[in-house]
């Protein structure tokens, strides 16, 4: 049997790794000139790496902790002590811990709506959710202005959505974000560090998981293939790249973010659409801001903190856990991300250094500033994930994981443990590569 | 706000129904996100606003319940 894999990120070499172990003749094709998807590295000092793109697990990612083991990778615990730096209207500047100066019972109103929804989702199925269609219809942004009376609650619920699910209250149905959030562990596990969804992070940085992948797959990786179609015909499946190659297998493995795998020809035709123009960008941009050392610790200060303006709605000491470097990591997420994203780059460097500035006065000038547009990457589409918009989990949920012929889906948006993290994704690679091969083993009883 | 609705609270907020009176919410794996629903909960409930600096200084069933009976209303 052969088997064509489109896309280099964790789902889809998890998947080649599982199928070319069982002895399947394997491809991966991807379009970049790298692989690692959403994961990405940064060298910030000679042999120091930070992640630009997804970074943390916790002790639920299993999937994940049990290929870090197979890699010889290694959890390295995410650093969190210290006061915090807020900026958010007239409350206190600096404040011990992660609380911010809002009103705690504000806050609390908050949780438990958000509780209340993340309880009520059906997390296998959300689309089966009793009063699904209703939950499906509203956007989140709909949801908070009639749901939400303190002023508190309605300044945190956009920052709190950016920095769980990178999502614009305006474009996410009621329905997603509460799958997501019932999906990634609940608003506890994933809005944790310690005990929680950001415990970890992977000792050298996230983007080894796929460099490791790709180098025990070695020559099946091809690089620099952007797909164009796929053509099901006589029982093969033919992928044609954008180089002009042609590329055969007994089943296509489609590993990419739903609004990308929408946008290849499919021949016969999908019978259900993989994103729709409600689906929407994760809305991430990374800014890693580099310094000689963290200083911030000898002020006593953790790195982290929240502001209700832009660009930068938080930030998180990333330093290696080595040393070498100290790098504040500023996260642009939401409504924000689109405006940000579209500055040119002096003009991005400059707000975003002028807000540091404002938020930890005594830094002395970075030795390097590094920011990531995951909203404008051709090849992710946005960044944590793909964010269903109203109406999407009805007609896209469905179909998710529902093979079409001999093409089969994975990629985090096709996880419904997890999604739109690595362990998401990762589970997408084995489930994918699992089904393949079941199905191949009953077509040969069958002969 | 008598010690055992107290103690009812921080098991349904922790889902641990293993909570006893003297026992430290933050112990328990309660963090501050966990916290402002008890706060919420002791606000709807019992009709007192804490902050959650008076949490932090009350975090078991039996300082909280003292912590809400002597708040004024």
């Amino acid at each position: 049997m052969s088997v064509v894999v489109i896309g280099a990120g964790l789902a889809g070499l998890t998947a080649a790794t599982d199928l070319a172990t069982a002895g399947v003749e394997t491809t991966v094709l991807e379009a970049r000139d790298r692989v690692g998807g959403r994961t990405h590295g940064i060298e910030v000092a000679p042999g120091a790496w930070a992640d630009a793109g997804a970074a943390y697990l916790g002790d639920r990612h299993t999937e994940l902790h049990k290929l870090l083991a197979g890699l010889g990778l290694s959890a390295t615990p995410t650093a969190m002590w210290g006061g915090s730096r807020f900026a958010l209207g007239s409350g206190e500047k600096t404040r011990a811990g992660r609380f911010p100066p809002l009103n705690a019972v504000a806050l609390g109103e908050l949780f438990d709506l958000l509780h209340g929804l993340t309880a009520r989702v059906r997390p296998d199925a959300p689309w089966r959710t009793p009063d699904a269609a209703a939950l499906d219809t509203v956007t989140a942004a709909e949801w908070a202005a009639g749901n939400l009376r303190h002023p508190d609650a309605r300044l945190f619920f956009p920052l709190f959505l950016g920095e769980m699910m990178a999502a614009d209250p305006a474009s996410v149905s009621v329905l997603h974000m509460a799958l997501y959030l019932r999906s990634g562990g609940g608003i506890r596990y994933l809005n944790a560090f310690a005990g929680g969804a950001q415990q970890d992070r992977v000792l050298g940085g996230a983007h080894q998981v796929a460099e490791r992948l790709a180098a025990q797959l070695g020559t099946r990786i091809r690089l620099n293939r952007p797909v164009h179609a796929i053509h099901q015909q006589d029982g093969r499946v033919s992928v044609h790249t954008g180089t002009g190659e042609q590329h055969h297998g007994d089943a296509v493995v489609v590993a990419v973010p739903p609004v990308l795998a929408q946008a290849i020809d499919y021949r016969p035709g999908l019978p259900a659409p993989r994103a729709t123009p409600a689906t929407g960008r994760g809305c991430a941009v990374k800014v890693q801001i580099v310094y000689r050392e963290p200083y911030w610790h000898a002020h006593g200060l953790s790195g982290w903190s929240v502001s209700a303006t832009g660009p930068l709605l938080s930030t998180v000491d990333d330093s290696p856990p080595g040393g070498g470097a100290g790098v504040l990591t500023g996260f642009v997420t939401g409504a924000e991300a689109y405006r940000f994203a579209a500055l040119d780059p002096a003009a991005r460097e400059a707000e975003a250094l002028h807000q540091v500035a404002e938020l930890f006065p005594r830094l002395p000038a970075p030795v390097a500033v590094h920011v990531t547009d995951w909203v404008n990457e051709p090849y992710s589409r946005g960044c944590y994930a793909a964010v269903f918009g109203p109406g999407d989990w009805s007609r896209l949920g469905p179909h998710l994981s529902t093979p079409h012929g001999r093409v089969h889906w994975a990629g985090t948006e096709t996880s419904t443990e997890f999604f739109g993290l690595m362990e998401g994704a990762i589970r997408s690679g084995h489930r994918v590569a699992a089904e393949i091969l079941s199905s191949h083993e009953t077509a040969r009883r069958k002969r | 706000m008598n010690v055992h609705q107290a103690t009812d609270l921080f098991r349904r907020v922790l889902e641990n129904p293993r909570v006893s009176e003297q026992d430290d919410f933050f112990h328990l794996g309660g963090d501050s996100l966990l916290a402002t629903r008890v706060l919420s909960a002791v606000a709807r409930e019992h009709g007192v606003e804490l902050t959650f600096e008076d949490f932090l200084l009350a975090p078991t069933p039996a300082a909280l319940a003292s912590t809400v009976t002597g708040a004024p209303r």
